[in-house]
């Protein structure tokens, strides 16, 4: 369910595009066909990813939060993003920080929650949905009417993370136009600019993630061969590495460290990897201890094996695309912790080429976002641009002896789907256990849980004799619905992938209705306005559908169409949610038809152009790779 | 569904796969979900199909093994894992042999005999891809389905490097 602004028409609605980061956000939008980063008052683009919650109830996000941290270290949520749908047993959830957790009561979903100040308790997704609140003022003191967002999660986001993501932004009122890939939003706003064809490496390495992304531009199509990383590595993990050095130096064991110490060390730590980009040694000063002197020899010395762990991923990703290093046209870098020199010297020297580094990588992926947006909304070139991911990590069902079939193997472009087909292993079975998991292990145990749900109601039959057919949909923005059917009784039902540590649909609803402290009445309103520009959004498509391939129809099929537009047109006008979304769904069935004619025509019609113009193309193509290397 | 009609390619085992790759990338833009953000949604959902059906058809024909399955189930031959005929005992006990030389490499953490295994199999599975692209011109496609399960040994025998990689790299 989107919740947008009611439908204001003399501001119109501008889209965004948002880096929600693990140590820095920020939002952009296209200004005259280019993406620009949106600053805020002080002029400056990037907002901390940091939330304070204070004994009075106020909440405060961003630069102000982060000098709060070493007075409220406990209140104070750093890289929530992190904690985004990891369950509160996760053991990467209790790695760092001082933070306080309650733990979930029987029969609540396991998610991580931090107890902060006024006894307030709160989860990883109304964190972030604080942040996501914050950049969208930031939107709309600049543009006043902001759209739809388009927000970027890494590549190695899972399912879990993915749909955490989504509820963030419904918290904070955002639609969500698409959730885009971090590497392949670098790669778009770098392509944007640059107009190359030719294969392409995005090294991400952030505050909290590492990605790296084996990507294809061609002509506009910027296709995803293949992706990898590791969600629990970045430049937050140089920071330990350096304040565990500084801890050392200082004498503290583990039962010395404070929270607020282990803050102001860590603190110290970031401010000394900065300085270490330009300078050959650095004094950290812990205020109130001595200094401690950290040469950069040391620093590199230090992380060597985060940049090992890096190149380990790098060179499955190149494997999985089928390509050697040589075969590479150039090196996208993205994320803060690539300005480190010992980072860019490591890449240049993996892949055997300098890396690109024109835009600034704290920025590039936000303006990517923007320009996907701008796409989306239909405002841009979207007939240029179009993006072909990829799903990062296998998903598969748990077979006997808690062994695992992948059904769809990482890599596969989506969106696409997969059918597999199981029996019952017992006599008389009456139901399928459905254990749905997302990784490359061979054992279930060491792959991630998505969901488990049960077939019910299969009539007793002798052992190998019922025939569960699953299908595995996922869809453009990389979320799983897994359906299930007995064949032989046609028994079925749909899941959408919710996992078990996430946050169901009505916790979400509740939050979004304290929230906004809105009333039922408010909420009926907003279903009208919703639903009215929705309509009006289907009947312009279905006119101009029937005036383009008219030739299409079947005798009596305009007729039907057309009082279908009729009736919706006349129930827009009136003010009943339910009546607008039925009248919505007659239409839809009248158009089933058409639709699937006009889509074998366009289908027709790209293997058509294809034949004409593959040897122009491919000629093309050449072209931009020839300029590629010459740059 | 033919992935070669859905494709638009002729049905043949020796593809050009870099030329396929263009024309699924083609076909993709006609039908991504993104081109169709502000249609309606009967047509949303028919592009949605269409596409899935694309990429479906993209992942069978990239995949020699598959590919080959594909060719075979539409000349007839039953090409399910149940319905392959079982190799021959000569193949599996040299399958058998590579397997325990794979598992001694793995104890010994011996990186560089795993690649030595992992290259031979490699260079035995162009070989039998050879095999197929001969076979499947002389049409003799019933003596190619052996051929497809050697494929498949070959291929488990892989995924399983790829994974003792991964653990002596962790």
């Amino acid at each position: 369910m989107a919740l947008f602004e009611i439908f204001d028409p003399k501001a119109p609605a501008r889209p965004i595009g948002i880096d929600l980061g693990t140590t820095n956000s920020l939002v952009a939008y296209v200004r005259n066909e280019k993406p620009v980063a949106i600053a805020d008052c002080d002029l400056e683009v990037l907002v901390p990813s940091v939330v304070t919650y204070q004994p009075g109830g106020d909440v405060v996000v961003g630069r102000r939060a982060k000098l709060l941290a070493s007075e409220y270290p406990r209140d104070t949520i750093v890289s929530a993003k992190r904690f985004m749908g990891r369950g509160a047993d996760d053991p990467e959830t209790r790695r760092l920080g001082p933070y306080a957790f309650v733990d979930a009561k029987a029969g609540e979903p396991n998610t991580v929650r931090f107890k902060v100040a006024g006894d307030r308790v709160v989860t990883p997704v109304e964190v972030s949905a604080e942040i996501l609140r914050a950049l969208k003022e930031q939107a709309e003191d600049e543009l006043h009417h902001v759209g739809g967002a388009v927000i970027t999660v890494p590549a190695y986001f899972d399912d879990a993370q993915r749909q955490a993501t989504k509820d963030a932004a419904r918290l904070a009122g955002l639609e969500v136009l698409r959730l885009l890939n971090e590497p392949t939003a670098a790669a778009l706003a770098y392509g944007l600019e640059k107009k190359q064809n030719g294969t392409f490496v995005v090294y991400d390495l952030g505050g909290g993630t590492f990605d790296v992304t084996v990507l294809v531009l061609d002509d506009g199509v910027f296709q995803v061969r293949s992706t990898g990383g590791d969600s629990a590595l970045g430049g937050d993990d140089m920071d330990r590495a350096i304040a565990h050095e500084l801890l050392a130096a200082l004498g503290f064991d583990d039962k010395r460290q404070t929270p607020q110490l282990v803050r102001l060390v860590l603190d110290e730590s970031r401010k000394a990897k900065h300085a270490l980009t330009t300078e050959e040694s650095v004094e950290a000063l812990v205020p109130g201890h001595d200094s401690v002197t950290v040469t950069r020899a040391r620093f590199e010395e230090l992380i060597k094996p985060i940049l090992d762990r890096t190149g380990v991923a790098c060179r499955r990703a190149l494997k999985d695309a089928g390509l050697k290093a040589d075969q590479l046209d150039g090196v996208i870098l993205v994320g803060g912790a690539t300005r480190v020199p010992a980072v860019r010297r490591y890449v240049a020297q993996l892949f055997g080429k300098e890396p690109l580094a024109d835009i600034d990588p704290d920025e590039v992926v936000a303006l990517g976002a923007a320009v996907q947006a701008d796409l989306l909304a239909g405002e841009g070139r979207s007939d240029e641009v179009l993006l072909l991911d990829v799903i990062p990590l296998s998903l598969g069902i748990e077979v006997g002896g808690s062994v695992v079939d992948k059904v769809l193997p990482r890599n596969t472009t989506i969106p696409c789907s997969a059918k597999a087909t199981y029996t019952t292993q017992e006599d008389r079975q009456t139901g399928f256990e459905i254990h749905v998991v997302q990784g490359e292990r061979e054992m279930v145990a060491d792959n991630r849980s998505l969901a488990r749900f049960t077939l019910k109601g299969i009539p007793p039959m002798p052992a190998g004799l019922a025939r569960l057919e699953l299908t595995f949909h996922v869809d453009a923005d990389g979320l799983l619905a897994v359906h299930a059917k007995e064949v032989t009784t046609g028994i079925e039902q749909t899941v959408s992938v919710k996992p078990s540590y996430g946050l169901d649909d009505a916790t979400v609803e509740q939050m979004l209705l304290d929230a906004l402290d809105h009333g039922e009445e408010d909420l009926v309103r907003r279903r009208v306005a919703e639903n009215r520009v929705e309509a009006h959004r289907i009947l312009l498509a279905t006119h101009k559908a029937l005036e383009a391939d008219a030739d299409l129809l079947q005798p009596g099929e305009r007729d039907r169409i057309v009082a279908a537009c009729e009736a919706l047109e006349e129930s827009a006008r009136g003010e009943d949610p339910g009546r607008i979304h039925a009248r919505i769904e007659s239409l839809d069935d009248a158009t089933k038809g058409f639709a699937g004619r006009r889509m074998n025509r366009a289908i027709a019609r790209a293997i058509e152009g294809r034949r004409v113009d593959a040897v122009e193309k491919s000629v093309e193509h050449a072209k931009g790779i020839e300029e590629a290397h010459a740059r | 569904m033919n992935p070669f009609a859905v494709l638009g390619i002729p049905e043949r085992f020796d593809v050009d796969l870099t030329s396929v790759e263009k024309q699924h990338r083609e076909l993709s833009r006609a039908l991504h979900p993104d081109r169709f953000a502000a249609a309606a949604p009967s047509e949303r959902q028919a592009a949605l199909g269409k596409a899935v059906e694309v990429n479906e058809a993209w992942r069978i024909v990239r995949d020699p093994i598959r590919r080959a399955e594909a060719l075979l189930a539409l000349h007839g031959v039953d090409m399910t894992e149940e319905g392959a005929p079982t190799a021959d005992l000569e193949f599996l006990n040299e399958m058998l042999e590579q397997r325990e030389a794979l598992d001694d490499a793995k104890r010994a953490k011996d990186l560089e005999a795993v690649h030595k295994l992992a290259h031979a199999i490699e260079a035995k599975s162009k070989a039998v891809e050879a095999v197929l692209t001969e076979g499947f011109a002389r049409e003799d496609y019933a003596a190619l389905a052996g051929k497809v399960g050697e494929l498949r040994y070959f291929r488990r025998f892989l995924d399983e490097v790829s994974a003792i990689e991964d653990e002596l790299a962790a």
